[in-house]
């Protein structure tokens, strides 16, 4: 009884802060009563589906059947390949259009609109702030790939847990961590734009010469599982819930900084079924849409004025959110371009 | 019997070769020069294709246009990634010692195996043969985390117990992530590939050569030496070349063992100009990289046609009585048998309980009890449409594909070794080459085609059928060593007997060549059951194949619905082995 009653203020807590998530995501959908959002989903229907690209297959699972029950009548079509442009690239040249939606990172889907291949959508018809709409109104954002730690909650004691990103280089660490070759780079960009880029430099050879961390090429979970490494650096904080679900102890941590790459939404300029992907993505980039995505996929919403659980986190925290956007992106590439060589062995 | 090779050599002088070509010009026929001319054309269509936009992609950039759009042009820039430093001082070094090592060590236990299997008397030989087949239908992915499980140098199940034993600290002894484990890695997961070509190699030979050897007084070694090793020089090299081509374009391996030991070969550094830093895939630099294969085909080439240059040498199988025997092992019965076992437990049995694992609890290291048994991934599989679709169509483009291939590549060896068609020596040479093109070039070059030409291939199986055919080399290098060793007297034989081409063609050369095709399809649609670079260039709604399922599966980090889809390649798979087997069995019986 005694062990109940310690639960019971959770239970009780949780149950409310679920009532006020849904109501919450009930009244931001009052786009989807206007007569122009009725008219589209009236137009949509009479297309019946919607081919969405995205770069991960765990991306679209969900929105396929999340937008598929909210709009009966559209089928989803999901493709998967983090690579997608260069197809769309080369069908365009050839005059062929298959893809309606395109979902990827900001970088992703720049050589994109470089060919002009995006197509105009109003993302005020969906409550879309003006702030979160980019590419000079071509996309708009949906969540982040927000850097962290996770970690084997059985295999280390939460007492000696890093709290910066600093503390990794601590002889305490030394062959315990993996990372992956093509997210730490990524995450040293950012760190760069802070540290400036030799002290990240430095940071990051002492990581992986010094500190022997493994650099994979395949994502963490069986070597935290297997405990053959205990950290795994620059993973995103989604993946973390994804190990939990697939049943490994493991946890993430919120560092004193906290970068986060921007994913976006667009339609392409010649989508088959237009009317079907202006709804599409417009309900991926609303509120609605952010919550079913944090709900059901849990990826994160870092941007101002966003109302995640992991954005109220990092605030209590105190972190410093270090958000990708159009004036540091460049700079950033640059920077983790530089550092690639080291950490994948080609230098 | 057959007459001794070199006596054989000794009764065909070059004159006399050019007047069995003309006769066996003129029984070609009207329709002879029909199917051949039909058979060259379909070969060059299937390789010109991604063989040209290895050459262009090389040639055009700048980097951030891909090099057939508009803005791109001629260029020599893409080679200046030979003039990194690194490429000289580590990667080179790296690849040659990393392509030595792997191949001598498969070339070592393939040839042991294949000799077991095929020419003794060992026991259980289809059940062998299977068995080690068997890292084949595995995906490199998880025959890479199987090793890992054993060899990781923190919680590897072989350095626990080592560590135990010995009474050791800390990590190791053993590490996988090395240059040793790298090739070791490789090196075992090749070996089905090369027994596969040495079995077919093996078959043909004809024991008789061995025995006359013995009878005469010479030592089972000197037998090996002077006999084996030379009547089947050519049934040897090409699994030799093959093999080392292929190791040197796998990427699975050096990704996931020799990456996290900083052991950076050629192919991982054609990986990551194809998955940059930048936005789109550095095809230009990628694809200069890999003309070295090219050229390097083109050398390994020219020493294999020097090498076997008097193809009559190699002549085993001649109209004279032909009857394999076997080598009997007697009390050598046992090593064999243990020699079996071992390699079956490191390359079959264990990764088959990983992936079995893996799909019931996920790559745990915690021991399960029978209640958490979860058989939900293969209830989602089963109860998926989608993937019932796939499977489909996965044995239909495997086996549409391996049938094509082997058709063709059969056609262009009989065409380029016993006709004096012009231009032959071109046309073996870009069959061959086919293994040095990346599948990611080869898909970028059907994708740029068909979605160009208004021939409503795009996006259908039939074009994943046509995208997975260029691979000509494995059917052309197993066909030619095969034919190589068949007296071109058989075919005059039935040319002089009033036989049609075709007759001939089927009542005398398949029937003896057909070892060499099966393994030629089995290889191939092995090799297009386990393909995923290119259906995933290619994917569309109706064109998905298991693969894809499952690398989505795994990119999305849902282990054990990849491990399911895994499982059940090889549940679909492996009695394709076991009934080929029995057919080549059968063959052997009647014989």
């Amino acid at each position: 009884m005694k062990h109940l009653r310690s639960v019971w203020p959770l239970l009780v807590g949780g149950a409310v802060g679920l009532a006020l998530a849904s109501t919450w995501v009930s009244a931001q959908s009052e786009w989807a009563k206007r007569p122009a959002v009725q008219q589209l989903y009236e137009k949509a229907k009479a297309e019946k589906e919607v081919a969405l690209f995205v770069p991960n297959a765990r991306e679209s699972d969900w929105m396929a059947k999340a937008f598929s029950e909210r709009f009966p009548g559209i089928a989803v079509k999901a493709s998967a390949d983090p690579q997608y442009s260069t197809r769309l690239i080369t069908e365009a040249r050839a005059g062929r259009y298959s893809a309606d939606v395109l979902s990827h990172s900001l970088g992703g889907l720049i050589e994109m609109q470089k060919r002009d291949l995006l197509g105009n959508m109003d993302w005020s018809s969906f409550d879309v702030r003006g702030s979160n709409v980019v590419l000079g109104g071509l996309a708009a954002t949906t969540h982040n790939f927000v850097y962290t730690i996770i970690y084997a909650r059985d295999k280390v004691d939460a007492m000696d847990l890093p709290r910066k990103w600093t503390d990794l280089i601590e002889p305490k660490w030394k062959g315990r961590m993996v990372t992956q070759a093509f997210l730490l780079p990524r995450l040293m960009g950012f760190l760069a734009l802070e540290w400036g880029p030799q002290e990240t430099e430095k940071w990051g050879r002492a990581l992986i010469e010094q500190q022997g961390t493994l650099v994979v090429n395949s994502n963490s979970e069986r070597y935290l599982r297997t405990g053959e490494r205990v950290l795994a650096v620059a993973e995103n904080v989604a993946t973390s819930y994804q190990h939990k679900r697939n049943g490994i102890n493991v946890d993430f941590l919120v560092m004193d900084l906290v970068p986060a790459t921007q994913f976006i939404v667009a339609i392409t300029k010649n989508a088959p079924h237009p009317n079907a992907a202006r709804l599409l993505a417009g309900w991926y980039a609303s509120d609605e849409g952010k919550a079913l995505s944090e709900k059901l996929n849990n990826e994160s919403d870092l941007r101002p004025g966003s109302r995640g659980t992991l954005f109220k986190r990092v605030n209590d925290n105190q972190s410093k959110i270090l958000l990708e956007d159009a004036s540091t992106m460049a700079k950033r590439a640059e920077y983790y371009k530089q550092f690639s060589g080291f950490i994948r062995g080609t230098e | 019997m057959s007459v001794p090779s070199q006596a054989a050599g000794a009764l065909v002088g070059p004159a006399l070769l050019g007047k069995r070509a003309r006769g066996r010009a003129s029984a070609l026929g009207l329709t002879g020069r029909i199917v051949i001319g039909i058979g060259v054309a379909i070969a060059i269509y299937l390789i010109a294709a991604p063989l040209l936009m290895l050459l262009t992609a090389a040639l055009r950039g700048p980097q951030d246009l891909l090099p057939f759009e508009p803005g791109a042009q001629w260029t020599l820039s893409n080679l200046s990634v030979y003039a990194e430093p690194g490429l000289w001082r580590t990667v080179i070094p790296n690849t040659l010692i990393f392509a030595a090592g792997a191949v001598s060590l498969t070339f070592v236990v393939a040839f042991t195996l294949a000799w077991l299997v095929e020419r003794t008397d060992l026991p259980a030989r289809n059940a062998v043969f299977t068995l080690v087949l068997f890292p084949l239908l595995v995906p490199g992915v998880v025959l890479a985390i199987a090793w890992s499980f054993l060899l990781a140098p923190n919680t590897g199940w072989v350095n626990l117990a080592l560590r135990a034993m010995l009474g050791l600290q800390g990590s190791g002894p053993l590490n996988i992530f090395s240059m040793g484990g790298l090739i070791f890695a490789q090196g075992m997961a090749q070996v089905p590939f090369v027994f596969l070509l040495l079995t077919a190699a093996l078959r043909s030979m004809n024991p008789a050569l061995e025995e006359a050897s013995s009878a005469s007084g010479a030592s089972p070694f000197t037998t090996f030496r002077k006999i084996t090793l030379r009547v089947l020089a050519p049934g040897l090299l090409a699994p030799l070349i093959l093999s080392a081509l292929i190791t040197l374009e796998q990427f699975e391996m050096p990704l996931l063992i020799g990456l996290p030991g900083r052991t950076m070969v050629f192919s991982t550094r054609i990986f990551y100009e194809l998955n940059p830093d930048t936005d789109l895939p550095a095809y230009g630099r990628a694809a200069a990289l890999a003309l070295p294969f090219l050229l390097g085909g083109m050398v390994l080439l020219y020493l294999y046609n020097l090498a076997i240059r008097s193809a009559d040498r190699f002549v085993t199988v001649t109209g004279k009585g032909f009857r394999p025997t076997r080598f009997k092992l007697g009390a050598w019965k046992w090593p064999g048998i243990l020699l079996v076992l071992a390699y079956g437990l490191i390359a079959a049995i264990l990764p088959a309980v990983v992936l079995l694992w893996a799909s019931l609890f996920g790559y745990g290291a915690d021991l399960p009890t029978l209640a958490s048994i979860d058989f939900k991934s293969y209830k989602e599989l089963f109860a998926s449409s989608k993937f019932w679709i796939a499977v489909r169509n996965t044995f239909v483009v495997a086996g549409a594909s391996a049938a094509l291939v082997t058709v063709i590549g059969a056609l262009v060896s009989w065409t380029v070794l016993r006709t004096r068609m012009r231009g032959r020596g071109v046309l073996d040479f870009i069959s061959f080459i086919s293994l040095g093109i990346p599948s990611v070039i080869a898909g970028l070059a059907c994708l740029l085609l068909y979605a160009s030409l208004p021939l409503g291939l795009y996006g259908t199986v039939m074009l994943l059928i046509v995208a997975y055919s260029y691979r000509l080399a494995v059917t052309t290098r197993l066909s030619r060593a095969a034919l190589m060793q068949i007296h071109a007297e058989l075919e005059e034989a039935s040319y002089m007997s009033g036989g049609a081409w075709l007759t001939t063609l089927r009542r005398v050369v398949l029937p003896l060549l057909s070892p060499a095709l099966l393994s030629s399809f089995l290889l191939l649609f092995i090799i297009g059951f386990r393909e995923f670079t290119l259906p995933t260039i290619l994917q569309s709604e109706d064109n998905v194949v298991i693969s894809v399922i499952m690398w989505h599966f795994f990119a999305s980090n849902r282990i054990p619905q990849a491990a399911a889809v895994g499982t059940l390649i090889i549940v679909f798979v492996a009695p394709v082995i076991f009934i080929m087997r029995r057919l080549l069995q059968r063959q052997d019986d009647a014989a």
